[in-house]
């Protein structure tokens, strides 16, 4: 089933240059080097969506908070946009494993707030409409006038998410968006992730995370983060040009021989 | 049955709000007949301490002295939220830190030393139970709101960020807004700490009235019933105080009634 589909890598958007991270004498990241370009599908406008697949308690969400700029590195550098600024915090968004979202506002407030900070300028219909697209297109409507504890998870989750795009964050940081989810669940994310790549042919979604199938499913491009060897430090073992390999873009991808036995490989690796 | 009575006397058993209500019933109702049996001596039984409640109740000054009580602890809570809220929100703005610092710890300085200086800052009887009652409340308001500012959660601010807010807008959206609700809380729970020192600081300037005053001079006189029938005057104002406080929190705040959901 796997085949390769048209695609051209362009600009560069996201750089991580040997990033290191270490507490005291104990190293946590080493030499964390990874790229991500904008790709760019003929007749398709999507965005980029980018794995770090690693073993839980390896140093995932320290990368995560480097990468969003939140921690400074001991060494390296995280670069950004086209004009490869050093990354800042509010550069990229952020949806965390249990989806932070203001528990005093109601849904739409809480949309409301993201959009009110949109780096484009909306006159309040806009805002009306952007947040009532958004609401239908992810299953919210109902769920407007609702808080964020009257919500499940996934609903939650999806929220956190399009706060981020409302914000207009073209870089979206997701951590552990499959964690604690059963198979159907999982395929909804996947589904919700590819729908918010599509919104944009500049948004990249960076998913840092430990469940191998999952990851590589919505991916274009997986970097595998795990030790060199025992008590040593995490860094970049592999890196999976899943768009090369045909792996990349085929929603009927889990079912996939190939694809299965890579899981298989990746799950041997780390 | 046997099963209720079982699970009334094992931890962490979920019991419901009729079968504590009755128990609620039943435990006064036993404490109110042990203190009756006991009685004799100095101290009053409940039949007399209920005459002195309303004996308290029928004096044509009752009202007044009621009101008083109320408004100077309005007017002294007022102060004291306003202060401590505006020196809790400065907390997060390192200058200020050591102020928040200073003032949380002036919970360990006793009034009673204090009141001379007091009394020579102040120009009136109102204005020393004023400046009392703020010196006393303050540090209690403020050691709360800190605890409930250092709870929050990092991800919070760093939610703010990513939404490209300021730090400014930050502290207004997670800190002053999202945390009305517990600022709320922490008034209605410190509101017993005025009401308590209410007494206190009536005693010290009686010429305004007010419950305090008639409990001293009841005191003086060592008329005991009617010291008991202020007390539960006192006791029954501050439950219901607490009462109209904890239902206007819900209707301000409805999200603090709703509960988590997992599905």
């Amino acid at each position: 089933m796997s085949n390769k589909l048209p695609y051209q890598r362009e600009k560069l958007l996201f750089k991580v240059e040997n990033v290191s991270l270490s507490y005291d004498t104990r190293e946590i990241l080493q030499n964390i080097n990874f790229e991500i370009y904008d790709i760019v599908r003929p007749g398709i406008v999507q965005g980029q969506v980018v794995s770090l697949i690693g073993r839980s308690g390896i140093g995932k969400t320290q990368l995560f908070k480097i990468l969003s700029g939140f921690k400074k590195p001991n060494a390296g550098s995280v670069r950004i946009g086209v004009d490869q600024h050093l990354v800042q915090m509010g550069d990229v968004g952020i949806v965390p494993q249990d989806y932070i979202l203001f528990n005093h506002r109601s849904i739409y407030d809480n949309l409301k707030i993201a959009v009110n900070h949109c780096s484009k300028k909306m006159s309040d219909k806009e805002k009306e409409e952007s947040i009532g697209h958004y609401a239908n297109e992810f299953q919210l409507t109902e769920h407007l006038r609702k808080y964020p504890m009257q919500l499940s998870g996934g609903q939650r989750q999806r929220v956190s998410i399009i706060q981020q795009v409302l914000t207009g964050n073209s870089f979206i940081l997701l951590d552990e968006p499959f964690s604690g989810l059963d198979v159907v669940m999982k395929d909804k994310v996947i589904e919700l992730l590819v729908k918010v790549s599509l919104s944009t042919e500049e948004t990249t979604l960076i998913i840092v995370s430990h469940d191998i199938e999952s990851s590589l499913a919505i991916s274009d491009t997986a970097f595998i983060l795990a030790k060199q060897s025992e008590n040593k430090a995490a860094t970049i073992k592999q890196t999976l040009d899943l768009m090369e390999m045909g792996l990349a873009w085929h929603p009927e991808i889990k079912s996939d021989p190939e694809f299965i036995d890579l899981v298989g490989k990746i799950k041997y690796m780390i | 049955m046997k099963d209720i009575l079982k699970a009334l006397f094992q931890p962490f058993k979920v019991v419901n709000l009729q079968t504590i209500y009755l128990l609620f019933g039943i435990q006064a109702m036993a404490a109110i007949i042990l203190w009756q049996m006991s009685g004799g001596g100095l101290i009053p039984g409940p039949y007399k301490v209920m005459h002195g409640v309303i004996n308290v109740i029928s004096r044509p000054d009752f009202g007044e002295n009621l009101f008083a009580s109320l408004w100077l602890t309005t007017e002294g809570m007022g102060i004291s939220i306003v202060l401590a809220l505006i020196i809790s929100y400065l907390y997060v703005i390192p200058f200020f830190k050591p102020l928040a610092a200073f003032i949380i710890k002036c919970r360990y300085l006793t009034l009673t030393g204090l009141i001379f200086l007091f009394t020579l800052l102040t120009k009136d009887g109102h204005q020393l139970k004023i400046s009392l009652l703020i010196f006393g409340i303050v540090p209690f308001f403020v050691t709360s709101l800190v605890a409930i500012i250092d709870s929050i959660d990092q991800q919070e601010y760093e939610l703010c960020k990513t939404l490209k807010m300021s730090d400014w807008n930050a502290l207004v959206e997670v800190i002053i807004i999202g945390r009305l609700d517990q600022a709320f809380e922490v008034l209605r729970q410190n509101f017993a700490i005025s009401w308590m020192m209410i007494t206190m600081v009536e005693g010290l300037s009686m010429s305004e009235g007010g419950l305090g005053a008639l409990l001293i001079k009841s005191n003086k006189y060592i008329d005991l019933s009617t010291v008991f029938g202020i007390l539960v005057i006192i006791f029954s104002m501050g439950v219901i105080w607490d009462y109209v406080l904890g239902l206007l929190r819900i209707w301000l705040f409805p999200y603090t009634k709703i509960q988590t959901i997992q599905l």
